[in-house]
């Protein structure tokens, strides 16, 4: 038993094993988080009551925390792979990093754009120099940094070490910035946000936010495996098990 | 043979000051940048005195950073281009003490010249006196720490083509906390408050950046020049 | 009838909760889309490799 998983981890680590095993995950993946969406989303908008503050505005919220969480759960996944991927050279761990970071940028920007749809009727307006905020901010920066500095290399597996290291710089720079916006704001002591008044939630509208946040995971892991094996494909482009599938696929 | 360790540094700083002088027209670049940047605010916003005096520490601290940033992307430049930055890493002496050194002497050869300015654009945009040695000081704090931060994604972009676009989107995130306390000082000056506590923070920041950055920046180099 | 219209105005909200949920689906729906495209495109461009190669082989070797 001991010696059996880092023998699956280590087969899991060739890239034909790793394509296999993404497509086979991939959709029972896409389907968990089809599932709980609609569940999430029904409870969510429909059975839910409206607020007793915030009336319906609040339902935002189904979408916007759970992105909010995937967005640093997103980063959290792409240092630690980014990580091992410089530590240890594995090529897996680079194609991992590197296609965790468009995911993750789409949920950072999506918490912007949810956020500040949100901030609008509530605070009467669109952006306000908060410490959430501009952390959120940063981090869409950092990804857009780390897509950027990966795609400006000729060598792609040169180009996902390089963006795994600024990946990391930015695991220790997001606390900064938020803790520096923090003390920014009392200096100038401007508008205070209070982004959650009540933090007791009824369950009604506790459940619906928990299938969301599962289905944000679930959606990620689909659509990391989509990414992951499409970048296989074209790391592997001159191996005979690639040309294969690309000769199976040509009546499609 | 090698050399012993202070004479490579010594050796180090003379050469990347002597390059740097026999092309001294760039080097007045970011000065230049600078001045024409914090002449045309008042243009732009008009010359009311209450107006300019409210960002005049903002606005100094910014421009210096930008033109820090102008010059940020030529730091290992031409060292890439004849090799000899390989050959640094090839060298004996340890890469990161190396590397502080240019940074050092990228400092010296352009921050310097704008912190000498600083003072002058300041007093264009009538900062009250009492705020000068604060913003001459966080200026001092915060120039040395953004070329160290600037130094290690310049040099996780030394193996690509050239982009001081990509290299602005990279150190902006970093650059968020320093333009605060920086700026936070000189507010705080301003008003009359007591700025010890934003220039205590940076000066820690620029002793952690001091050693660590220079060993970040040598890994950074080994990966992007790794073929 | 009355009840669609009255869940679809969201309380007088309806301007920011469905832009909300509009950029949600939008943005996922790109993020699975690009990756499908991606492939194909390599697919694609491997098979013409291939084909080239192939071609390249079956002719004789011709003097210049």
């Amino acid at each position: 038993m001991s010696k059996w998983i880092p023998l699956w981890l280590h087969k899991l680590g060739s890239p034909p094993t790793f394509y296999r095993f993404a497509r086979t995950v991939r959709p029972w993946a896409m389907g968990l988080a089809l599932l709980f969406g609609v569940i999430g989303l029904y409870g969510g908008l429909v059975l839910a009551p409206p607020d007793y503050q915030q009336g319906d505005a609040y339902r935002i919220i189904f979408i916007h925390v759970p992105s909010a969480w995937m967005s640093m759960f997103v980063y959290a996944m792409m240092g630690v792979s980014g990580f091992v991927a410089l530590v240890w050279r594995i090529k897996l761990a680079e194609v991992v990093a590197m296609e965790s970071a468009p995911i993750g940028a789409a949920f950072t920007f999506i918490t912007l754009v949810t956020g500040s749809l949100w901030g609008k009727p509530m605070w009467g307006t669109w952006w306000t120099w908060d410490a959430r905020l501009t952390s959120e901010l940063v981090l869409l920066f950092l990804y857009l940094g780390v897509i950027g500095l990966y795609h400006a290399f000729e060598d792609r597996r040169q180009g996902a070490r390089a963006a795994s290291f600024l990946a990391i710089i930015g695991i220790i720079n997001v606390p900064i910035v938020h803790y520096s916006v923090d003390w920014w704001n009392t200096l100038h002591q401007g508008t205070t946000v209070n982004l959650f008044g009540h933090s007791k939630m009824p369950w009604e509208m506790l459940w619906p936010l928990l299938a969301m946040t599962l289905a944000t995971k679930f959606y990620y892991a689909a659509s990391l495996c989509r990414r992951a094996g499409t970048d296989i494909l074209a790391l592997e482009g001159g191996k005979d098990w690639v040309r294969e599938i690309a000769q199976a696929e040509a009546g499609r | 043979m090698s050399a012993p360790l202070p004479q490579a540094c010594a050796a180090m700083l003379r050469r990347d000051l002597t390059l740097a002088w026999r092309r001294r027209g760039d080097l007045a670049m970011p000065v230049l940048y600078a001045v024409i940047v914090a002449v045309l605010f008042p243009f732009a916003l008009g010359p009311d005195l209450a107006l300019l005096q409210r960002i005049a520490g903002g606005v100094v601290l910014v421009t210096v950073l930008l033109a820090m940033l102008l010059a940020l992307d030529g730091m290992f430049a031409s060292d890439i281009e004849d090799g000899s930055l390989e050959q640094l890493v090839l060298a004996p002496q340890p890469l990161a003490l190396m590397l502080g050194m240019k940074i050092l002497a990228h400092w010296i050869t352009t921050a310097l010249p704008l912190l000498v300015i600083a003072p002058l654009l300041a007093g264009m945009l009538h900062l009250p006196l009492p705020a000068m040695p604060a913003l001459l000081l966080a200026l001092l704090l915060a120039t040395p720490l953004l070329s160290l931060l600037g130094a290690v994604l310049v040099a996780l972009t030394a193996g690509t083509r050239r982009s001081g676009m990509l290299l602005a989107l990279m150190l902006l995130p970093l650059c968020v906390p320093v333009v605060i306390f920086a700026a936070g000082a000189v507010a705080a000056a301003q008003e009359g408050l007591p700025w010890f506590a934003p220039v205590a923070w940076l000066s820690a920041a620029l002793v952690l950046a001091v050693v660590l950055s220079p060993l970040a920046c040598a890994a950074a180099l080994r990966i992007a020049l790794d073929a | 009838m009355i009840a669609l219209s009255h869940f679809l105005a969201m309380g007088g909200y309806a301007a920011y909760v469905w832009p909300a949920y509009a950029v949600f689906f939008a943005v996922l729906v790109t993020d699975n889309v690009a990756p499908r495209l991606r492939r194909r495109r390599i697919l694609r461009e491997l098979r013409e490799r291939l084909a080239r190669q192939s071609a390249r082989a079956r002719r004789p070797p011709s003097k210049p």
